[in-house]
């Protein structure tokens, strides 16, 4: 007897002190994690990009079943295609950007069709066009803004230089075409706009610009440095493709006996939330992006372009709020500077395609929140206007754009896995 | 068996020598090729079925799962004696025990209704868990294994409720 009450207070002790290594263990974790993560906050985008990718490829692998194939060679063989998809994607998309003498013709027409849509619909600058009350009054809000606007396209001393040469045929590119050398000068003598609104900041001192060659070294040394940071993302999707559960039975093998089967179930409940709301907002985007590039091209916009802006507008779309802007600003700086648009719809007049753009991006926006949100999310998660607007400009301050565009999905993650968590506690009793 | 299958179960036996004589994964195919839930599976099925099993440990008097919970998985005993008990008004009965070979929580594979009875290993325990979902996946990557482990499934169900039945008419005449 007292024999097995010894033994019942030594497995007690052994208890007590299995309890308290396992706390501090815990503790200890925790602390190292944060630590690293402060520490490598740099390497933490490319590794949730990288993770994020091979979450959204998972669905595609499963289903490219071939029992007679081993699993590593079906997954390298998905690699491959793939990535000759991305290559001939990135491929197209490389021959679409302009090149340097396209560049500074892009910024000489974009200037120039700037300030002739804002002395048309304003009268800036135009003794005899006087313009109404409303108009003066959104003139003076809209002036600073447009001011600045006019100065970032401005082009400087080097800029104008090669203009003038490439005007000449420069570098075995043809002359530039004679309505831009007419923009290009009539640029110069924009400056009324401006004056009409009201005098330019005066520079500040640190906003001079520095030595050509320190600028050009600069982006270079940073540009190799986030590619070498950036390497991350394709090696951790490469090796999530190729794990096989091994990731998630090394964890669930971690997970006391006690909560195995709730280990089991919520991150199968979180795996399915989580997947279903990220693909889910991938074919939303999608949706979005066809809609506005399949509208553009109706407006007459060039298909290559119209499907650019759709690509970028619909990515755009995954940042609650301000995608829908974002898409309205591309699409209606192309309205400023198109010419010779012909729209596939017949009636409608090319002048007035900002109001075009203006309604398709509206229509567009309703129908995502109409027809597409519901259909394709459903109720997958249902966040709080004000939650979704406090995420954005959280992942904004920490992230920039990239934090934005991770915010919800963060948040989503995070709601999902607390929710799923307590409801599963409760039906295992342990809570 | 087709002659691929054939080549494919050849290859693998000839890796898993190589590799090593006696491995936790040998070790688990050659269990489960004793259990009758995977009777009618092949070599190269059961090399699929040990790839998504947990291997878990208990202590003596452990729980394994507790009556009431939801049920998630079900258990292969590797190793060791697990005691079936079922509580009624603060009253436990033990209405079996189990030995190495025998598995029980299998209606979890079927569906997310609470567990009838508690798990308890009686002096420490290996088992080999099978979880549900890990199951209908298989439905999808390897249709024909999934196939078999359910035909299993229905066929105990089917014996237990033909048992069942035998007890009540058993009961019903003894009660005329």
């Amino acid at each position: 007897m007292k024999r097995t009450v010894k033994m019942t207070l030594k497995e007690r002790e052994r208890q007590v002190r299995r309890q308290i290594f396992q706390s501090c263990f815990l503790v200890a974790c925790v602390a190292v994690f944060v630590f690293l993560i402060w520490k490598l906050k740099a390497l933490l985008l490319p590794i949730v990009v990288g993770a994020l990718l091979a979450y959204l490829f998972r669905p595609i692998k499963d289903r490219f079943q071939l029992s007679w194939l081993p699993h590593e060679l079906r997954v390298l063989s998905l690699f491959a295609c793939v990535g000759f998809c991305l290559f001939m994607v990135f491929n197209k998309a490389r021959q679409m950007i302009p090149d340097e003498k396209q560049k500074l013709e892009m910024k000489v027409r974009l200037k120039y069709k700037m300030n002739e849509k804002f002395q048309e619909l304003f009268g800036a600058g135009n003794a005899e066009k006087r313009p109404g009350p409303i108009a003066q009054l959104i003139a003076k809000e809209v002036g600073p803004a447009f001011g600045q606007v006019n100065q970032m396209l401005d082009l400087d001393a080097d800029e104008s230089d090669r203009f003038q040469k490439f005007s000449k045929g420069f570098k075995g590119q043809p002359p530039t075409e004679k309505r831009f050398i007419e923009y290009f000068e009539a640029n110069q003598t924009a400056s009324t706009y401006k004056v009409v609104i009201r005098e330019p900041a005066a520079v500040p001192e640190a906003a001079v610009p520095a030595p050509a060659a320190t600028l050009e070294a600069e982006p270079k040394a940073s540009l190799i440095e986030s590619l070498s940071i950036w390497i991350l993302a394709p090696l951790i999707f490469l090796f999530l493709g190729f794990d096989n559960g091994q990731m998630r039975r090394y964890f669930v093998s971690l997970v006391p006996n006690r909560y195995f089967e709730l280990s089991l179930t919520v991150l199968d409940m979180l795996d399915d939330a989580i997947g279903k709301y990220l693909r889910g907002t991938l074919l939303e985007c999608s949706l979005v992006g066809a809609t506005l590039a399949v509208g553009l091209f109706l407006l007459g916009m060039p298909f290559s372009l119209a499907l650019a802006v759709g690509i970028v507008s619909g990515l755009a779309n995954a940042i609650p709020f301000l995608g829908p802007l974002i898409g309205l600003v591309i699409a209606l700086a192309y309205s400023l500077i198109g010419e010779n648009i012909v729209s596939l719809i017949p009636g409608l007049n090319p002048q007035d395609l900002a109001i075009y753009v203006v309604v398709l991006i509206g229509v567009t926006h309703v129908l995502d929140n109409v027809v597409y949100s519901p259909i394709v999310l459903g109720n997958a998660v249902n966040l709080h206007p004000l939650v979704v607007i406090i995420a954005i400009i959280g992942g904004s301050e920490l992230m920039g754009v990239w934090g934005m565009l991770l915010a919800i999905p963060t948040v989503v993650v995070a709601k999902t896995a607390v929710e799923t968590l307590f409801k599963e506690l409760k039906d295992y009793r342990i809570i | 068996m087709s002659v691929r299958n054939l080549i494919a179960e050849k290859l693998m036996w000839e890796s898993l020598r190589r590799w090593k004589n006696t491995s936790p994964e040998l070790d688990r195919i050659q269990f489960l090729k004793t259990v009758p839930f995977f009777n009618e599976l092949s070599n190269w099925q059961l090399k699929k079925v040990a790839e998504i099993v947990f291997l878990r440990t208990y202590d003596p008097a452990e729980y394994v799962f507790e009556q009431g919970q939801p049920g998630a998985a079900i258990f292969l005993i590797m190793d060791g004696q697990v005691a079936v008990e079922i509580s009624k008004e603060g009253l436990t009965t033990s209405l079996a025990t189990l030995e190495r070979g025998a598995f029980f929580g299998e209606m979890a594979l079927l569906d997310e209704s609470p567990r009838s009875a508690s798990a308890r290993s009686v002096d420490g325990c290996k088992t080999l868990a099978l979880y549900r979902n890990d199951l209908n996946r298989l439905i999808h990557s390897d249709p024909a294994t999934a196939c078999h482990i359910y035909r299993a499934l229905a066929r105990i169900v089917g014996d237990r409720l033909r048992s069942t039945n035998e007890l009540v008419q058993a009961a019903e005449k003894l009660a005329a």
